[in-house]
């Protein structure tokens, strides 16, 4: 479905953000990205997406539907490009949903792409739509709040329409891009339990700061760090693969060894040399 | 040595001490009496002037009382002026509103198609707010006679630069995450605007279409006092047969007019963002 190969984005200095990132994502899987922060997790699906440009690589998407077309994602633009996104559903961390907006003209945006320009500014969705965007709204256990303004629901629940909106635009891939970050564990859990159930149909692709949950529902993961995917099989890491992945400083903070190095920063911070200096 | 030379970096370098601040406040002060003071030789103005010449000011407001109210009901023809008033900076509101709405996304970072046009635009909005709204209304008596009709449009102008330029900011601090998600299902630019854009700007385009009909009220009577027609006029012909009965009684009305229109904008205001907060 989704094939990414050899995707490289450098800064203008030369610095390398992400170094020849290759990912395959097939039908039925819920792949799950992991690294640390700043490693390119993000960075990844916002190329894949075109909201970044990346410098050199590869990134197709084939769908089955629509006679297997494939879309070159990286090179679209224009009008192929939104073809291009209209085939991905697409989750972001923030929700990024328009808190003026109620719920149900959330969800419809999902469908944008599908409707004629001058339809969605001076009619807007039809009935028949709203119908189905309230289906969608059903399978997140959202319906209820169809007629709320977005900006009134709490964290979970706009992850929820967010969700929704991804269902209702009918894509041929998901990508979350850090679906749970900003949510409480409970939050955490009805979200991963909606997204593993949807990508035995649709695959997924999300972006995790959860070891525990990716190993818990998802078919495959992919770590990357510093820019390289360093792992890409089991979802279960041992503590030695969680190590490699996520460098020796996590570790301590998850494990705060007796430290030592404190005095030395206790002595720097008491000489003062400023003060010394005005008496 | 070695703290000596690490000094530097901790040193409060903006320190000033408490007789330089007191210095440098009075240099500001003395320079603003002394600039206050050349003004006033300038337009001679003698101060002495508001006691030795009070009399007359006091003679005035005697043959102003009492104002003819009994206008309201002796002339019928007042209403149509106090209507043409609204009407000309409602319309003018609206109108210059509506312009300014299309420009101001050409005027912002977010959605214009191109710096330049940006720059251009904002220029353009600048240079409209700095033409004082009767120099414009002098410019459309030539072209179309006088009346409220010009006075209407020159209101239009002038709202154009300010609403363009209020508009143009609300649209620059929408919160793009909401735009990049629109985006994302493949939306136009247009659709970007019309779904993400629109919804987040919508109460400041309200609440300032408000501010601006109040403004332009206020407008509309001094340009009718130009020859723009309105309540404005009917002042100015007053004044010039010396009827001060019938200046009071338009003065008065005026302030009526004025406070209850900004009662009744800021009623509807209120309850236009009430709605949309509790729904939120």
């Amino acid at each position: 479905m989704l094939h990414v190969e050899n995707l490289t984005k450098k800064l203008p200095d030369g610095r390398l953000l992400l170094d020849r990132v290759s990912l395959k994502v097939s039908r039925g899987e819920f792949v799950g990205i992991l690294g640390a922060s700043g490693a390119g997790k993000s960075l990844t699906l916002r190329c894949i997406l075109g909201l970044t440009k990346a410098d050199s690589g590869t990134a197709t998407l084939h769908t089955e539907a629509c006679g297997g077309k494939s879309y070159d994602l990286l090179t679209c633009k224009g009008r192929e490009q939104r073809n291009c996104r209209r085939r991905m559903g697409v989750i972001f961390q923030g929700f990024n949903l328009v808190k003026r907006l109620r719920v149900l003209d959330n969800v419809m945006i999902g469908r944008l792409a599908r409707i004629h320009p001058l339809r969605s500014w001076l009619y807007g969705f039809t009935d028949a739509e709203a119908a189905e965007a309230l289906e969608a709204l059903r399978r997140v256990k959202m319906d209820m709040h169809a007629d709320r303004i977005t900006g009134s629901l709490s964290g979970g629940e706009m992850q929820r329409v967010a969700i929704a909106r991804a269902i209702f635009q009918k894509p041929a891939i998901y990508l979350a891009d850090e679906p749970i970050a900003a949510l409480d564990p409970s939050n955490s859990l009805g979200i991963m339990k909606l997204l593993a159930p949807l990508a035995q149909e649709t695959p997924v692709v999300g972006v995790f700061h959860q070891p525990e949950m990716t190993a818990r529902f998802c078919t495959r993961v992919v770590a990357i760090k510093a820019g390289r995917v360093v792992y890409d099989g089991d979802p279960r890491l041992s503590h030695n693969q969680l190590q490699d992945i996520y460098g020796d400083e996590l570790m301590q903070v998850l494990r705060p060894a007796p430290t030592t190095p404190e005095p030395a920063i206790a002595e720097s911070s008491r000489s003062l040399p400023v003060l010394a200096n005005f008496a | 040595m070695s703290t000596l030379t690490a000094a530097p970096a901790l040193t409060p370098a903006a320190y000033v001490p408490p007789s330089a601040q007191f210095r440098r406040r009075m240099i500001w002060l003395g320079s603003c009496a002394l600039l206050m003071v050349l003004g006033g030789v300038y337009l001679k103005f003698k101060p002495w002037m508001l006691f030795t010449d009070f009399h007359h000011l006091v003679r005035l407001g005697g043959e102003m009382l009492p104002p003819n109210l009994a206008m309201l009901w002796h002339k019928p023809a007042l209403f149509k002026t106090i209507g043409e008033t609204v009407a000309m900076s409602f319309l003018g509101t609206l109108l210059g509103g509506a312009v300014a709405f299309v420009l101001a996304f050409f005027a912002s970072r977010n959605t214009a198609p191109h710096r330049l046009l940006r720059a251009f635009t904002r220029l353009g909005f600048g240079l409209e707010r700095a033409t004082p709204n009767f120099v414009v209304l002098l410019v459309l008596f030539i072209a179309f006679g006088y009346g409220p009709f010009a006075a209407m449009l020159a209101l239009a102008l002038g709202s154009v630069g300010l609403f363009g330029k209020l508009f143009a900011d609300a649209i620059e601090q929408a919160d793009p995450g909401p735009c990049e998600s629109v985006a994302s299902v493949g939306a136009t630019r247009l659709q970007v605007i019309r779904y993400a854009i629109i919804p987040q700007i919508l109460p400041s385009v309200v609440a300032n279409s408000f501010y601006a009909f109040d403004v332009n009220l206020r407008a509309a009577i001094a340009l009718g006092v130009y020859g723009g027609g309105g309540i404005g006029f009917e002042l100015q012909l007053a004044m010039k047969v010396l009827r001060y009965p019938d200046v009071l009684a338009l003065i008065l009305f005026i302030i009526v007019l004025i406070t209850g229109m900004e009662r009744v904008s800021d009623f509807v205001r209120r309850r236009l963002i009430q709605s949309s907060e509790s729904l939120k």
